[in-house]
């Protein structure tokens, strides 16, 4: 068992390598624990419900012992909630870092200089002195896992994952919150099982959208007749993607891969506005989806006002859509059963 | 349409200042028609900005600029703003969404948003206005410039901001043609000093007991004047409120006749008509002294180092950074204007205003200011339900008028 302290985060921009670096263990606060509902003593019933939630974590103490906890600038959303926790959980201090919306020299010179200022809280937070060779090992503890959810993810592409894309999502929910050793082993273990042969079909669908760490959301998929092929999901894909740590200065090599790492709807590309709607054709395309399923929290800004752009791009290249918002629990997701059903019945 | 509005709005106001019925308000009043009939004039020339946006900059640079929030607030003011928001239905766009935004976006789509030059987002105050600058900028097909607006002031984070305004001012001139001229940047500073220290001594005026703020008076005030900066209107606008206080107060004469309670506004008003500010004066002599953005939370600007001066600026908006920070300015204005209770219209789909109420609502309580929370969207007066409001307005009267004064 590994003793490393844990540092609470809730965001794919979070630089989980820093975090390692530190000497600490990321403990990602995922929305799917059922606690009493007492955020809204704090926030307005009208936030996005994946931050409601690991506020009611927080102050239903669900979460284990925490060092501190690193929140992202990434929305208002995430901005309250780091004001919130600050208010209800006194015991465990909180950073909140800022976070670029749009990517070029100088933002990332910015984010840079807020990973630095990240890591000077980590290290205030009982976190080692870090160096060099310290975050490259970070960089590389990070690849390591990120390396074997890049495997696990080709493998239920082809169908040769058992339990597919529900067994995926198990997969990152066990490497967004366990030790970084205990989560290479099991992701090895799990590698180990992978079949010979293709299983599994279905329409082949590419799910976009920001907080759907439920396994059982993706059984509802396959159940409704979905074969997922690929997914770009903040409690998945693009949590674990590999950062390129090479160059002089290994925290402008950290904040240039998180910034460049496929995108939540809130960081784009000012040169090409609403790039979002492209990205999710491509994508599709790649994946050799028939369907594409947008699953989103409700009341989430950044992706509320990109959606319309996304529908009219999926209807121009003729990939039918389907957009799904819900509050992160299984109730709501069950709710979508019908239209799922219905959504891959019309492609049959 | 939109051009004719606001130009008889104009020439209406300029005959009533002519004819000697001249106020602070209708003074303020004509310089936004004049701002509406340059917006739809159809000269070109126009950008559509975040709220932060550094308006003297880019008057400074002969630019036509305004917020895309102004869109909805004045559709809803006017009264027609339902037929836009329920346009953005059509386009998929979630009821969840502020309704500033949606009606900006509907009136787009229905040709009554003008085709900008280019466009500035700023990611303060929030993630849903950064959102429809980028839609504007893909529907209209333009280019357009996002200013990150740091959390704080602390280490680079000035000299960033700084360096994003004169990125931004390089290209501003790439789109007119014409490169920022020092001279102009100089006398934009200048100008808006001087409104920045008359508005500073109109807020004096206002804290005095009792106030010679009436509720509508400042309604928008802080916010709008931020369009006008760098103007010599905003200079005029300015002056015009900090003599009408400085009269009130030296003739004793009350915003509201026998002043009873006073009352601190947060956030933005409600901007569709609405009987609230009847309720408040006529029936508890009651009077909204403070809007949350009215007050100068910045030092004047060093003509020689205005880009640093605008991005501290910027900055220090209260919306911006932690909530810690907002709740210490709300408590500020509270004990500075003596107020008895704040009023909160939690407006629906705004995240980063209504967002943590539950932290402001116990912030001002630790010093003894009751907080009444209105469900409201500020915008869509389908969903206003006067019945209602008026039910929680006289129990939060009631509930002030039997305890006492935070400030006896």
């Amino acid at each position: 068992m590994n003793e490393k302290r844990r540092i609470g985060y809730t965001c794919a921009y979070t630089p989980l390598a820093l975090i390692h670096a530190a000497g600490f263990s990321p403990y990602r606060i995922l929305p799917d624990v059922d606690c009493a509902d007492r955020a809204g003593q704090v926030l307005h019933d009208n936030l996005c419900p994946h931050v409601k939630r690991v506020l009611d974590r927080a102050m239903a103490g669900s979460v284990p012992e925490l060092a501190g906890a690193v929140f992202m600038n990434s929305c208002d959303a995430m901005r309250r909630l780091a004001d919130a926790w600050a208010a209800v959980r006194r015991d465990v201090p909180a950073a909140l870092v800022d976070l670029p919306v749009v990517v070029n020299d100088r933002t990332v010179s910015f984010f840079r200089d807020e990973l630095e200022r990240c890591a000077g809280i980590l290290q205030s937070w009982g976190g080692v002195i870090m160096s060099d060779a310290s975050i490259a090992e970070g960089v590389g503890t990070h690849n390591r896992i990120a390396e074997r959810l890049e495997r696990l993810r080709a493998l239920a592409r082809e169908g040769r994952l058992p339990g597919g894309f529900p067994a995926l999502q198990e997969a990152y929910n066990l490497a967004s919150t366990a030790p970084p050793e205990e989560a290479i082993a099991r992701l090895d273990h799990i590698e180990s099982g992978a079949l010979a042969a293709p299983s599994g079909d279905g329409v082949p669908v590419f799910v976009f959208g920001n907080v759907l760490p439920e396994p059982e959301a993706f059984t509802l998929f396959e159940d409704a007749g979905a074969r997922v092929v690929g997914e770009d999901l903040c409690t998945g894909s693009r949590l674990f993607a590999r950062i390129d740590a090479a160059g002089p200065d290994p925290l402008r090599a950290i904040a240039s891969s998180l910034l460049g790492r496929t995108a939540c709807a809130r960081t784009f590309d000012a040169e090409h506005p609403g790039g979002l709607a492209e990205t999710v054709v491509t994508r599709a395309r790649e994946f050799g989806a028939r369907a594409v399923i947008a699953y989103t929290a409700k009341f989430c800004d950044p992706y509320i006002a990109r959606m319309p752009a996304v529908r009219d791009a999926l209807r121009t290249e003729g990939i039918p859509f389907l957009a799904l918002e819900g509050d992160c629990t299984l109730r709501s997701i069950g709710q979508h059963r019908t239209r799922l059903e219905a959504f891959i019945e019309m492609m049959r | 349409m939109m051009h004719e509005f606001f130009s008889n709005l104009e020439s209406g106001l300029s005959k009533a200042i002519g004819a000697g019925e001249a106020s602070p308000r209708k003074i303020y009043a004509r310089e936004l028609a004049r701002l509406g009939t340059r917006l739809y004039g159809g000269n070109g020339g126009v950008a559509w900005c975040g709220i932060t946006a550094p308006f003297d900059l880019l008057n400074a640079m002969g630019v036509t600029s305004c917020f895309v929030e102004f869109v909805g607030a004045m559709l809803a003011s006017t009264g027609v703003v339902g037929s836009f928001i329920e346009e953005t239905d059509h386009m998929g766009y979630s009821s969840d969404a502020c309704s500033y935004h949606r009606a900006v976006m509907g009136a787009s789509r229905k040709g009554m948003v003008p085709e900008p030059a280019f466009l500035v987002g700023t990611t303060n105050p929030c993630s849903g206005g950064l959102a429809v600058i980028e839609n504007l900028a893909r529907r209209f097909g333009k280019r357009q410039y996002v200013l990150h607006i740091p959390q704080d002031q602390s280490g680079g984070n000035v000299r960033f901001l700084a360096e994003q305004l004169r990125d931004l001012s390089a290209f501003v001139a790439a789109h007119t043609g014409a490169p920022l001229d020092p001279d102009a940047l100089r006398r934009a500073v200048s100008n808006t000093n001087e409104a920045r220290a008359l508005m500073a001594e109109a807020y004096e005026f206002a804290k005095a007991v009792p106030s010679p703020v009436a509720t509508k008076d400042l309604a928008n005030y802080g916010i709008v004047m931020a369009l006008f900066l760098g103007t010599d209107a905003a200079v005029d606008i300015a002056r015009a409120f900090r003599d009408e206080f400085a009269k009130r107060v030296a003739d004793t004469r009350s915003g509201v006749p026998n002043e009873k309670v006073r009352l601190l506004w947060i956030q933005n008003r409600i901007q569709f008509k609405n009987g609230i500010d009847d309720i408040l004066a006529r029936e508890y002599d009651a009077s909204v002294v403070i809007d949350e953005l009215n007050d100068i939370t910045w030092d004047a600007i060093d003509p020689d180092e205005p880009f640093e001066g605008i991005a501290r600026r910027s900055i220090s908006i209260p919306f911006n950074g932690s909530i810690a920070n907002r709740v210490a300015h709300l408590k500020k204005l509270a004990r500075e204007y003596r107020v008895h209770g704040a009023v909160n219209p939690c407006n629906w789909g705004c995240r980063q205003g209504t967002g943590a109420r539950g932290l402001i609502e116990e912030g001002l309580k630790e010093i003894g200011v009751p907080v009444l929370n209105l469900e409201v969207d500020c915008i869509d007066s389908r969903k206003f339900t006067e019945g209602q409001f008026r039910t929680r307005i006289e129990a939060f009267m009631e509930m002030l008028a039997g305890r006492p004064s935070p400030w006896s």
